[in-house]
């Protein structure tokens, strides 16, 4: 496969926006709660990062940052009333709030109501006139610049994925980690063992909220135009869907969902007409052979045949 | 048992690696050599005899919830290739190559990307919404290669760049000469608004309506607004019919637009309806019936217009798809006929002589009217204004 043309690289590039996203719900997953608000996080992010990089010229990366700090401290005041919801309650709390933000964003001045915002700064360009500055040129690397530019953004969603993902490994086998697994696996055992169950729901929903937001902000400045209406009910679908797909279980199941999910559509192009029905039949297959998803806890030690005693029982318990 | 699921779970996993592997090769049978293209490479090979061989992608809102968009224009787009083979013959050979957006602009995005580096096209057509041109444009303008809208009408699509083209007439163009039209004959000087304030489309004909309302000194009455998917719009109309305007312009997409016009009639407002660029779809009689019956709307395609280049063209497209085509068909027809004419201008299959030839078209006159370009790649041309009468839309007068 030939890795440096851009359209592969703009398909990798999605593969791991999504990826990141797909960390964010199994974060907000890893404590039991079933958040529908991503979409609603991602579109805080995603405006206040392209208002702040647009129109106040605030630095790219920083204008990313305060987007997903922004959708943080909304996911905040959000949190306070509705993580005291469980399951479907929670579900229907969060969607609402998503559709609420989707609204306010259609009827705001500042983010040019239904029209969106266009024309924003792409983040290959942006990284490009760094590169510039360092006398790293395109030419002299024997490819075109826009070759650089996809390589460029790519590279950097590599390097910024392998930050999230470890810091994720690293909380999964942190105290804070344990405590979500312990909240997951029953929340009434979680309290009388003395954890303070409000507290890590909060903390997983605003990380999960962060991550979001900070999603929102990249793809903006990847696909360099946003309105209200990207961040619906149907993106809501389509990050539950990768933690469905995938399993919810540990870390690599939404992260082989949002893979699988976002490479189908462009692995199944050549079907033309047929590939929405393909996909659906993988959908379909999928959930009728593996109901919690492609991949579990147990999966990857029946792979290796490595069975640390009972290990894999627990895990069998969750979702 | 637990044999079973082990067996289950690697049934799992080599579903996933087969995935991989079919990603992998799906993309490695595509000409190796394009990682190093560089835009000024002649994209297509040029054939034997003289005759150039031109591959055209096309990017179509081809699967979901408006496919049928996407599907009027790749049935207009392959009714002008059929055709302009025959005729350029031994000169020219165009081929087409569809890829669907979805409607999303990831897709969108993806497939402009494909079409460009992979399949090596001299320009791409599309993509059908506005809000896929604003994000696959700049991907196509940046790698230099001619993208040609021809359904987008907001503002700014040509502001994209320099390789950005369109034939799709803009909202404020095709209003403001419905507006004129029916200020001229009806005596209009008072004026309400009504529109989707969720839906870009419509959000951009309420603000060229409002424009030009205020360009023209008529005094605006009202402004109501709706959301799409909302079914009752009795409380906005009431509102707006007790300032008594004399027309009221409606700007939304067609299954609203004609749910509007139905509510309005019933509600007792006489006043003139004009409405956007939406309501050019024969759905609006379906929905708003009688109702409908003296709504003004301007497009850039009548097919009750009486010219013989649109006559040919309705009878050819009835003849190959058994129904009347619409505007969307049209301008699809009509931009195949427009790359034909300046790939033959160039000589060659190459991005930017073609650019150049389309960035000097003039006075081209194609089934959707006719279409110069101005020094900032804008349409120029003439919007038919036309009136619904009898289940159909007439030319008024």
């Amino acid at each position: 496969m030939d890795i440096l043309n851009p359209y592969n690289l703009q398909v990798f590039t999605f593969i791991l926006l999504n990826s990141i996203l797909a960390i964010s719900i199994y974060i907000t997953l890893s404590t039991g709660q079933l958040s529908l608000g991503h979409a609603g996080f991602m579109s805080i992010g995603a405006f206040t990062a392209s208002i702040l990089s647009k129109q106040a010229d605030v630095p790219l990366f920083i204008a990313i940052i305060i987007g997903g700090l922004a959708a943080g401290i909304v996911a905040l005041l959000i949190g306070a009333p509705t993580l005291k919801l469980h399951g479907l309650y929670l579900a229907i709390a969060t969607l609402g709030f998503g559709e609420v933000i989707r609204v306010i964003l259609l009827n705001m001045k500042i983010t040019n109501g239904a029209l969106g915002l266009t024309g924003l700064q792409s983040i290959g360009n942006y990284l490009y006139d760094f590169e510039k500055a360092i006398g790293l040129k395109a030419q002299s690397l024997g490819i075109s610049v826009i070759q650089m530019k996809s390589l460029t953004t790519f590279v950097f969603m590599v390097l910024l994925f392998a930050v999230v993902l470890f810091l994720t490994l690293r909380l999964n086998r942190s105290r804070l980690g344990r405590a979500f697994e312990a909240i997951k696996a029953d929340e009434t055992a979680a309290r009388a063992m003395g954890l303070q169950v409000a507290y890590y729901k909060m903390l997983a929903f605003i990380i999960g909220s962060v991550l979001a937001g900070i999603c929102g902000g990249l793809y903006a400045h990847i696909t360099t135009t946003i309105t209200p209406d990207d961040f619906n009910y149907h993106k809501v679908v389509e990050i539950l869907s990768y933690a469905v797909i995938g399993g919810s279980e540990v870390v690599w199941g939404p992260l082989f969902g949002a893979l699988v999910l976002t490479a189908l559509p462009e692995v199944l192009r050549g079907l033309a007409e047929y590939k929405m029905l393909m996909y659906g039949l993988i959908m379909v297959g999928v959930m009728a052979f593996r109901p919690h998803g492609l991949i579990g806890a147990d999966t990857f030690q029946k792979l290796f045949l490595r069975r640390k005693g009972k290990a894999g029982n627990e895990a069998k318990e969750g979702m | 048992m637990k044999g079973f699921s082990l067996l289950k779970s690697l049934a799992t996993i080599s579903l996933g690696a087969v995935l991989m592997v079919g990603c992998s090769s799906g993309n490695s049978a595509a000409p190796a050599a394009n990682g190093g293209s560089t835009p000024a490479q002649t994209p297509a090979a040029e054939g034997a005899g003289g005759e150039v061989t031109a591959q055209i992608g096309v990017v179509g809102f081809l699967s979901g919830s408006g496919a049928a968009y996407g599907e009027a224009q790749k049935a207009g787009l392959e009714l002008a290739l059929g055709e302009l083979n025959e005729a350029n013959k031994g000169k020219l050979k165009m081929e087409l190559k569809f890829e669907d957006s979805g409607g999303e602009k990831e897709g969108a995005i993806n497939a402009v990307n494909k079409l460009i580096n992979q399949d090596n096209v001299v320009a791409i057509i599309g993509p059908t919404l506005s809000g896929e041109m604003f994000a696959a444009g700049p991907v196509a303008n940046e790698a230099e290669v001619p993208i040609f809208g021809i359904s987008n009408t907001s503002e700014g699509i040509n502001d994209i760049g320099e390789y950005v083209f369109r034939n799709s007439l803009p909202e404020s163009i095709a209003i403001p000469t419905a507006m004129k039209a029916a200020v001229e004959k009806k005596g209009i000087k008072k004026v309400a608004l009504i529109y989707a304030s969720n839906d870009d489309f419509s959000v951009n004909g309420y603000k060229v309506m409002k424009a030009t309302a205020e360009k023209m000194g008529l005094e605006i009455t009202g402004e109501a607004t709706f959301s799409n998917g909302d079914v009752d719009f009795s409380a906005q109309l009431t509102k707006l019919k007790q300032t008594n305007p004399d027309a009221l312009l409606v700007s939304a997409l067609y299954k609203e637009g004609s749910m509007v016009v139905k509510k309005a009639r019933e509600l007792g407002i006489t006043a003139t309806i004009l409405g956007g660029n939406g309501f050019n779809n024969p759905k609006v009689f379906e929905i708003a019936g009688p109702a409908a019956d003296g709504l003004i709307v301007a497009t850039p395609f009548s097919p009750e217009k009486q010219d013989d280049k649109v006559q040919a063209f309705v009878k050819a497209f009835e003849a190959k798809y058994n129904k009347k085509p619409d505007q969307f068909a049209a301008q699809a027809y009509d931009s195949l006929y427009i790359m034909s004419q300046s790939l033959l201008g160039a000589g060659k299959a190459e991005r930017e002589e073609l650019r150049n030839q389309l960035a000097q078209l003039k006075d081209f006159t194609g089934v959707s009217g006719k279409l110069s370009f101005d020094e900032k790649r804008n349409p120029i041309g003439d919007a038919v204004v036309v009136v619904a009468k009898d289940g159909k839309f007439v030319p008024f007068e």
